[in-house]
């Protein structure tokens, strides 16, 4: 079976040859379907772009990825937005949610990208708020959640169209222990259900819940353990 | 396509954008709205006035027509035996006239004028007498309101009768029993079997009656100035008017005349053609230069709004980085975000545009109320208003959101 992410001697510099910076110094990282892997490493360690890449929010300056059978280095901007609309679900730590539309809206909103139809966009909507424990905020606006409330929001967001991968960057960083832990709870529920994983964190206990950790250190995978 | 609801989720979000921002989204309006207002108005008004002039000239008897006026030969310096014999413009001209082009010309008048002294019971004038053939009465506007009009024998023997304009009217006969009362031209007594209606045109609400010169009028037939005043033996006539409802034909019966009768007076230019209509056209495209001014303030009020927009949106753009950041992560593309921005600048221009005619319409009551003339607006102009807005505003919102619409999704999303 072809793993989810796929990734040889990936690379990514910035800025000019005089001050180039080397982000990434060549990553191999694969990862298979259904899998839960915990991607750490201290700040400046480059995991953020590292995550940027397996986004699809920024393409690597040398190297090759191929994220669920689709390669990914070479594509335009269009085809990185519709391979992101598609195969990847995003959870931030600041939520990301549209503020000025309503909780249902915002869940909406990757279907619409899709070309979902109104009707079926609704329904699928309604239904990952279910899913989430929050049905009864739909027509509520992001304000007058909880930060908990709102990350379950994010949640249904990202799982809209069914990505291949969820890709989750401090998904409790600005939770409390207790409101995170739930969250949390709800990532491991995710997992058992046949989804595919990925969690940037820098804390170690929250790494601990997944089946693998890899551990970045200047730009190199300097640790990976767990099962492979 | 339509199936999604993409744009109306689009439209919604725009609406929700522009409730959100109000201070801001009606400055932005503004400039649109003003602009639509200065177009809108300048036509109205400009079309008001153009109005207001037909109107006077329907009511001078219309502009087809062709005056033809006798002139000096030579301007300066000693006439040549020829000139000196030059024979004038005379009543065989406009029989020979008509005779060109029967089938176009519906009337034909004839103008022979003197001035002498006229006396009645009540005053005594010298007065500019109008001895009028042919269809003068109808070419010229007026219209009996007492009496009748003169006969085709009275027409035609010259008889000694008289119809009178209001004024003069009152002026010989103020008691206002003027039909069937006697006046004297000259030494020749008249009847006044007529009075003319009066003629009453005000450009602006309570300006004087521009035709108040016309209500002066002392209307003999033609045949008794000829015979019995100033007449001589070629019969010359002050002015033939021809009146020609097809103003195609015009030009061409103009060069035609003036072929004709320039051939009867021996090669003589001693007449001069006025077709009316061309000359109050080529004063009409002197009015156009207002339109053009009128114009130009919309489209600099246009312009210099979609400037202020653009920076507006400049500037709204650096605090909306972060939320194009999120919708391209998950997953709009950049045409995506270039259709939502320009959505929102057009949902605006629609809404300030829409306000802007209301203002339009209330500017130019405003001011046509001021100067005096009715207020006349063409459906076109608000069509043009409008889609001159439209056009603008779709113009200075293509690079905010072209500017939107090519960030990077992770340093937008990064963005603080």
């Amino acid at each position: 079976m072809t793993p989810i992410i796929q990734t040889e001697a990936l690379t990514k510099v910035y800025g000019a040859n005089g001050a180039a910076v080397h982000a990434l110094r060549g990553i191999d990282l694969t990862v298979e379907k259904g899998e839960f892997v915990a991607l750490i490493g201290p700040s400046g360690s480059g995991k953020s772009t590292l995550m940027a890449i397996l986004g699809c929010l920024d393409l690597p300056t040398v190297g090759t990825y191929t994220l669920d059978g689709r390669q990914v280095q070479g594509l335009s901007g269009g085809e990185l937005a519709r391979i992101r609309n598609e195969k990847v679900g995003f959870v931030f730590q600041s939520y990301n949610l549209l503020p000025r539309a309503s909780i249902v809206r915002n869940v909406e909103l990757p279907m619409l990208y899709a070309g979902v139809g109104r009707k079926e966009r609704r329904e699928r909507a309604l239904a990952l708020l279910e899913k989430v424990g929050i049905a009864d905020k739909a027509d509520k606006l992001p304000a007058t959640l909880s930060g908990g409330q709102k990350q379950r929001v994010a949640v249904a967001r990202a799982l809209a169209n069914n990505p291949a991968l969820l890709l989750a960057d401090e998904p409790t960083g600005a939770l409390d222990s207790k409101t995170g832990a739930e969250v949390l709870d709800l990532f491991r529920e995710l997992h058992q259900q046949g989804n595919t994983l990925l969690l940037v964190t820098h804390d170690p206990s929250i790494a601990a819940l997944a089946q693998r950790r890899v551990e970045i250190r200047d730009g190199l995978i300097a640790v990976a353990e767990g099962v492979a | 396509m339509a199936s999604t609801g993409a744009f109306r989720e689009r439209l919604i979000g725009a609406w929700e954008e522009i409730r959100e921002n109000l201070g801001r989204s009606v400055l932005q309006a503004l400039g649109v709205l003003l602009g639509v207002a200065a177009v809108l108005g300048g036509f109205s008004i400009s079309d008001s006035q153009r109005k207001r002039s037909a109107e006077m000239f329907v009511k001078m008897g219309g502009l087809d027509k062709l005056n033809v006026q006798p002139k000096a030969a030579i301007k300066d310096g000693r006439p040549t035996a020829l000139q000196q014999a030059n024979l004038g413009l005379r009543d065989a001209d406009a029989i020979s006239g008509e005779a060109l082009q029967a089938d176009a010309i519906q009337g034909v008048s004839r103008q022979k004028n003197t001035r002498s002294r006229v006396v009645s019971a009540y005053a005594d004038q010298d007065r500019q007498v109008r001895g009028i053939g042919g269809d003068y009465i109808p070419t010229n506007g007026y219209g009996v309101a007492q009496g009748r009009g003169f006969s085709n024998t009275e027409m035609e023997t010259g008889a000694p009768v008289v119809i009178l304009g209001t004024e003069a009217a009152n002026t010989f006969f103020p008691k206002g029993d003027a039909l069937g009362q006697s006046l004297r031209i000259g030494d020749i007594p008249v009847t006044v079997i007529g009075t003319f209606q009066e003629r009453v045109f005000r450009f602006r609400e309570g300006q004087g009656n521009q035709f108040w010169w016309r209500n002066r009028i002392i209307a003999v037939p033609a045949n008794l100035v000829q015979r019995r005043m100033n007449g001589d033996a070629y019969r010359r006539v002050d002015q033939v008017t021809f009146r020609i409802p097809d103003l195609n034909a015009m030009s061409g019966f103009a060069q035609q005349l003036k072929n004709l009768v320039k051939a009867n007076h021996r090669l003589q230019d001693d007449f001069r053609l006025d077709d009316v209509a061309a000359r109050v056209r080529r004063r009409q495209s002197q009015g156009d230069v207002y339109d053009i001014i009128f114009m130009l303030s919309g489209v600099l009020a246009l312009v210099g709004g979609g400037i202020v927009n653009v920076n507006i949106q400049m500037a709204s753009l650096k605090e909306r980085v972060r939320e194009v950041g999120v919708k391209m992560a998950i997953g709009a593309s950049g045409r995506e975000i270039f259709k939502g921005f320009m959505t929102e600048a057009l949902l605006l221009t629609a809404l300030g545009g829409f306000a802007g005619l209301f203002l339009g319409v209330g500017f130019s009551w405003i001011i046509t109320k001021s100067i005096g003339i009715p207020l006349y607006m063409t459906p076109a102009s608000f069509v043009w208003a409008y889609c001159m807005a439209a056009a603008f505003g779709f113009l200075f919102a293509l690079y905010p959101a072209w500017k939107a619409s090519r960030l990077s999704p992770m340093e937008a999303l990064r963005y603080e």
